[in-house]
């Protein structure tokens, strides 16, 4: 960022007098790129935010809940990465930076409206107080002080009391709200609205991991050593084992073994695997590099 | 003398044992533009990125009870995209912490004659099926929500019908072994989806 008008000092060189050069410059490299992520993710923020206000005001007729529940995640998400950024262990510690302003002019300035997309024209008397304040308002604060003055001349544990109560009765109220939510007839509603469905994702997973369910599925235990399968040759058709079980019977030479072996695995999964066939296979196919 | 050199084990070439971080979960046919709306609010900004892949699994059934398994994926709507090779590990299992399912990964670009080569080399192909969705990307973070196709008549990718009424959703990255604080930012992007979709770690062997 640069710094025309301003400066911004970290409070620590007020104090001591000098620092090392090396130090000074890596902190500065990592303030300017913290800098850098914060004004991306603010400006990301912002126009988030901008484009949901659009959609609030121009397409209220047709706006769905589930767009608005849309905008509200995607501004929650762009807020945790905001907090994370700032949290990052990287970041020097904004609060020992102190910004004072340098020069203030009352002249129009056209490098500054180009940063700010042209929010702030002048860098006066008017504004400098607003932007770079960093005290609430007088009535603000002294509110807060009413505030702090009461919470602390309750006394430690009267307040812990309060609290709990202040618990008690928010679960209380949270279980009232889900057991009437249960009972009543949006309960009917709630299947509608159902996203997912956990039967259907264990059948996809298996499908995906081993292939359940897909055409060429045999189960683990069943399938005999090195069978000679062509390529999409396994495919289980329930109607057709029975033809396949009297061609089995006829099989003698290699060419019938190896197309019986092919069927032979189809009609093996309920187990019945005559032991003649079997022995054709295994000598035709147990070692499939040394033909 | 002379510093000795800076690895004492012979240099034999490798590469990096990568490991692939895995959360899933299914989203219903009706509800998938609210997902997708979400995600393109959440993901990455890039033009929505659709795909239909074809997969394979091959088989090697050696001496060893369990059968050396390979999986070869190729695109049939991007002409000229390379196959795929992929192999998956068993999952580590154990670490309770750990918030997402985490195997061994190998990942290799082939030419076209893959199935040829598989087949002469012994394997044989298990089951296949076709995939049919979008893709997204967050970071490192990828995000797939597919539809997948059982094939009828082996070989043949047009005659398919749809296993079920859900969209797979797959959250899935491919990292080096070792850092596990990448489970834990694929659980808090798992959070955002949290009421559409329930993604999770689900180990295969409990459904077989």
């Amino acid at each position: 960022m640069q710094t025309f008008y301003h400066a911004l000092l970290p409070r620590s060189s007020l104090s001591c007098g000098s620092l090392e050069g090396e130090v000074a410059s890596r902190e500065e490299k990592q303030l300017e790129a913290s800098l850098d992520a914060l004004l991306s993710q603010a400006a990301d923020l912002k126009n988030s935010l901008g484009s949901f206000i659009y959609k609030l005001e121009n397409e209220y007729d047709r706006l769905t809940w589930p767009s608005v529940l849309d905008s509200f995640a995607l501004l929650s998400g762009q807020l945790n990465t905001l907090n994370k950024v700032l949290k990052h262990e990287k970041t020097p510690l904004f609060r020992n930076q102190v910004i004072i302003p340098l020069v203030l002019s009352p002249d129009r300035d056209e490098d500054l409206m180009r940063q700010t997309e042209g929010r702030v024209p002048v860098f006066s008397h008017e504004v400098v107080p607003d932007h770079l304040r960093t005290k609430p308002d007088p009535e603000v604060e002294e509110q807060e002080k009413q505030l702090t003055t009461d919470a602390a001349r309750i006394g430690a544990d009267a307040a812990q009391k309060q609290i709990q109560s202040l618990n008690k009765m928010c679960s209380n109220l949270l279980e009232k709200i889900s057991k009437e939510e249960r009972e009543s007839e949006s309960g009917g509603l709630r299947q509608n609205k159902q996203t997912f469905n956990p039967a259907d994702t264990n059948a996809l997973v298996a499908a995906v991991a081993f292939g359940k369910g897909l055409s060429n599925w045999r189960p683990s235990g069943s399938s005999g050593p090195g069978q000679p399968g062509q390529p999409g040759a396994g495919t289980i058709l329930a109607g057709a084992s029975g033809l396949q079980q009297v061609q089995m019977t006829g099989a003698s030479n290699q060419q019938q073994s190896m197309l019986s072996g092919v069927q032979m695995a189809q009609a093996g999964q309920p187990g019945k695997m005559p032991s003649g066939i079997k022995t054709n296979i295994k000598s035709a196919s147990m070692h499939p590099y040394q033909r | 003398m002379e510093a000795p050199p800076v690895t004492m084990m012979p240099v034999t070439g490798g590469t990096i044992n990568m490991m692939e971080y895995l959360l899933q979960g299914s989203v219903l046919d009706h509800s998938l533009e609210s997902l997708i709306h979400r995600l393109r609010g959440l993901c990455d900004n890039m033009e929505p990125e659709t795909f239909l892949d074809h997969e394979m699994v091959f088989l090697l059934k050696g001496q060893q009870a369990s059968p050396f398994v390979l999986r070869a994926r190729r695109s049939m709507d991007r002409t000229g995209a390379p196959w795929h090779l992929r192999y998956l590990g068993q999952p580590e299992m154990g670490d309770k912490n750990r918030h997402a399912l985490v195997r061994n990964c190998v990942d290799i670009a082939t030419s076209e004659n893959l199935t040829d080569f598989l087949m002469e080399m012994g394997f044989r192909m298990d089951h296949e099926f076709v995939a049919k969705g979008h893709l997204f990307r967050k970071g490192i973070m990828k995000i797939m929500v597919y539809k997948i196709f059982r094939i009828l008549v082996p070989g043949n990718t047009d005659s398919t019908e749809a296993l079920s009424l859900s969209y797979l959703v797959e959250l899935s990255v491919v990292a080096p072994a070792g850092q596990d604080m990448v489970s834990d930012d694929m659980r808090n992007f798992a959070e955002q989806l949290k009421p559409l979709v329930h993604l999770e770690k689900i180990d295969p062997k409990r459904l077989m």
